[in-house]
């Protein structure tokens, strides 16, 4: 009876405090001292070695906040945890909107996660900003989503990459491809398929996995018995390091290309580990970011100011070398820098069309050159890359910046 | 005398329930109300499982999966036939249904944990099932109503608009799905109250009891199973139609297994609890976030409240209304 009481006044008082919350201004998310924002990022399940996308973000807008902010205010970023889950992110992202009064939707993580969301936000017109996903549609097809801009090199072009490079280099190879089964590994392996051209036909085998399924260890084991000698992998974090292992396991030891989603450096490290150094050896990806853990960037004025604000900031349990806080905060800085170009008072259009005309040369998390440029027609802001090859441990940039179209 | 006043005291019981439908929105923000809609979901698909496991006997660990069978009905039909969300509802029902019905019939050589197993082993098959079939089904992906016929989506701007009045998207699927879950509530009850109430609790207790009173087992067992089928299927497309998006996801285990402890929290055999058991599931993840977000502690409170709940009320919440009224029952029902 009384367990009864309790639950139902917490039930009540619980629905007090959210309906208070529920006050509203002219421009959602603005007010005098505070702009908020908001997105989704998979904080737990089996996407969360991703949680870093946000929490870098975060990291980096509590030291601007701690400058002062941007115009007096504060920047207020509420991540929602999806779990990777679309269906959970269409339900969070309309908590944001609808209940927070979110600004915009800011580096929400994962292709289908927002390829769900976005016809929504499309339609109340919130601003999609900088999706944390290399999915071509965000970029291209903005005269349908006018709300909607994507932010990292598109999976596409990335694909298109290392099919000329297969194509040019090693034009006889056996080459397999091992891809995640949805829009981001269908949008990698169309673009690899474009950039083989005519050696389309050197591709024996494309072993697709689901992303709830729990391992890779049967399509790696058909990719090995294909003869493959060149593997593509166009897998998230955790089916990647899956693939080194199962391959290391069936003493099989192909020339890889892992895309960037899970190139960072801290995951090749943990496949090492998972295998051997000699099964990742060699293998070949592309760079756009400063790597923290690379001697190069050690008295880099990018990664020293990267190095301060985690040793300030970063929660207990993350790993400063994580390569992910550096995207994040990239991200972030794009976004307060867009912010500053919005006007006094900004205004949901405002920041999409300052979003929309940037001319970034000071990242200064990004590889020296690359450029954040933006037009209302060109909605890439990250389109140049190195490639880099994986030596005793570390990534070696190889060749020139080169543009990712 | 007594007897007009315990009708009395029904009809006020009643009305009282349909003004807290009628206004409780008005209370809140309007994004709550879809948290609220999500609690029908549950709410619809706890009648109909109380139906089965409460009423028969029958344990089923798989109404998930029956849910799943209406979801995809209704996405199905929106996505790739480009009928309206709503009107999908009815067909979503009778899929639920029939599912039911054919789960039903195996079900009869099964009883006790032996079904639950198998109903268990149902609900785990079924994101593969979903998977294997992905032109129907759109695979992994699932199928995502906004992008393929978003002109199907009911308020997809914002308001809706039902016989001349105008309300938000949020408000419209709470009068929806709650509008339902009362029907259902209603029909529920007229039936568990009438003949079949009766053959349903009597092979409960005692099946051969029952039998020898001329009770037919297995048409009314897979009844039962077809009865509780359509209600999940009723409930899975509501969900659908919320989320506007289904995948093998949003059918796993877990909801089967939310939907048998709302069931058993509300008060397995009697159906005034049910809300609070809706209620429960569907808040109790959110306030068990409010003591700490550190991971597995929210689990944590969560495991120990469904416990302490199951101890200290063995009759779940419908167990607790009775023992409350029973003065106020036993005075109105005895004769001076």
């Amino acid at each position: 009876m009384r367990a009864l009481y309790v639950f139902a006044a917490l039930l009540g008082a619980f629905m007090l405090a959210t309906a208070a919350s529920g006050a509203r201004t002219a421009t959602p998310g603005v007010t005098p001292t505070e702009i908020v924002i908001g997105g989704t990022v998979p904080m737990t399940g089996v996407a969360s070695g991703f949680k870093t996308v946000g929490l870098g973000a975060s990291y980096y807008f509590k030291y601007v906040n701690g400058h002062g902010g941007v115009n007096h205010r504060k920047i207020h970023y509420i991540i929602k945890d999806d779990q990777y889950d679309p269906a959970q992110t269409s339900d969070k992202t309309r908590e944001l909107v609808e209940q927070d009064h979110v600004f915009a939707i800011f580096n929400s993580l994962g292709t289908e996660h927002n390829l769900a969301t976005r016809p929504y936000l499309n339609a109340l017109g919130v601003p999609q900003l900088f999706v944390g996903s290399g999915g071509t549609t965000f970029g291209k097809d903005h005269k349908q989503w006018p709300w909607t801009i994507g932010y990292q090199p598109n999976y596409r072009a990335e694909g298109t990459i290392y099919g000329r490079y297969v194509a040019k280099t090693t034009p006889k190879a056996r080459v397999g491809v091992l891809y995640q089964n949805d829009d981001y590994g269908k949008d990698l392996l169309a673009g690899f398929t474009k950039g083989l051209g005519k050696k389309a036909k050197l591709v024996v085998s494309k072993q697709g996995y689901n992303v709830d399924d729990p391992d890779v260890q049967s399509q790696v084991a058909r990719l090995k018995s294909a003869k493959v000698k060149t593997l593509m992998v166009f897998a998230t974090p955790k089916f990647a390091i899956q693939s080194y292992r199962f391959a290391f396991q069936l003493k099989w030891r192909p020339k890889v290309f892992v895309n960037v989603v899970s190139s960072a450096s801290n995951i090749l490290k943990l496949a090492e580990i998972a295998s051997s150094k000699k099964q990742v050896e060699g293998s070949v990806s592309i760079v756009f970011l400063k790597d923290p853990t690379d001697p190069r960037w050690a008295k880099d004025r990018g990664i020293k100011l990267y190095r301060a604000i985690m040793k300030r900031y970063k929660d207990k349990g993350i790993n400063a070398n994580d390569v992910y806080n550096v995207y994040g905060m990239s991200v972030a800085h794009t976004f307060v820098e867009a912010l500053k170009k919005a006007g006094k008072n900004p205004t949901r259009a405002s920041i999409m069309k300052a979003a929309t005309h940037l001319t970034l040369r000071n990242d200064p998390f990004l590889l020296p050159g690359v450029v954040v440029r933006t037009t209302p027609s060109d909605r890439f802001p990250l389109d140049q890359a190195r490639l880099e090859r994986w030596h005793k441990s570390r990534w070696i940039s190889f060749g020139g910046l080169f543009r990712v179209r | 005398m007594r007897r007009a006043l315990g009708i009395g005291l029904w009809v006020a019981a009643v009305a009282a329930g349909l003004a807290v439908y009628v206004f409780l929105p008005r209370l809140m923000s309007d994004f709550h109300s879809r948290d609220l809609a999500h609690a029908g979901v549950l709410f619809i698909a706890i009648v109909g499982l109380n139906m089965l496991t409460g009423y028969t006997g029958q344990i089923s660990l798989g109404h998930g999966a029956l849910m799943a069978i209406g979801g995809y009905t209704t996405a199905a039909l929106v996505v790739h036939e480009h009928w309206r969300d709503v009107w999908t509802i009815p067909l979503a029902g009778i899929a639920g249904g029939v599912v039911g019905l054919l789960i039903g019939i195996p079900a009869l050589r099964l009883s006790g944990l032996y079904l639950a197993l198998a109903t268990f082993a149902f609900a785990v098959a079924m994101p593969s099932l979903l998977r294997k079939f992905s032109g129907l089904t759109g695979g992994t992906q699932g199928l995502r109503f906004l992008e393929s016929a978003p002109f199907q989506v009911t308020g997809l701007k914002g308001t809706v608009t039902v016989f001349g009045h105008s309300m938000t998207q949020n408000h419209f699927l709470y009068y929806l799905t709650w509008g339902i879950g009362i029907v259902g509530f209603a029909v529920a009850w007229l039936i568990v109250r009438g003949g079949f109430g009766r053959a349903f609790r009597a092979l409960r207790d005692s099946e051969v009891a029952a039998v020898s009173a001329g009770v037919a087992p297995a048409a009314n067992k897979t009844l039962a199973f077809a009865l509780s089928g359509v209600y999940a299927g009723v409930a899975g497309s509501l969900l659908a139609i919320q989320t506007e998006i289904v995948n093998p996801l949003s059918f796993t285990v877990v909801l089967s297994v939310l939907i048998v402890v709302g069931a058993v929290v509300g008060g397995l055999g009697s159906l005034p609890g049910l809300v609070l058991g809706a209620l429960f599931v569907e808040y109790l993840p959110t306030l068990a976030g409010h003591f700490s977000t550190r991971a597995g502690v929210p689990d944590f409170v969560y495991g120990a409240a469904i416990i302490l709940v199951v101890i200290l009320l063995p009759g779940g919440a419908g167990g607790l209304l009775r023992r409350a009224a029973r003065p106020l029952t036993s005075w109105l029902y005895t004769r001076p």
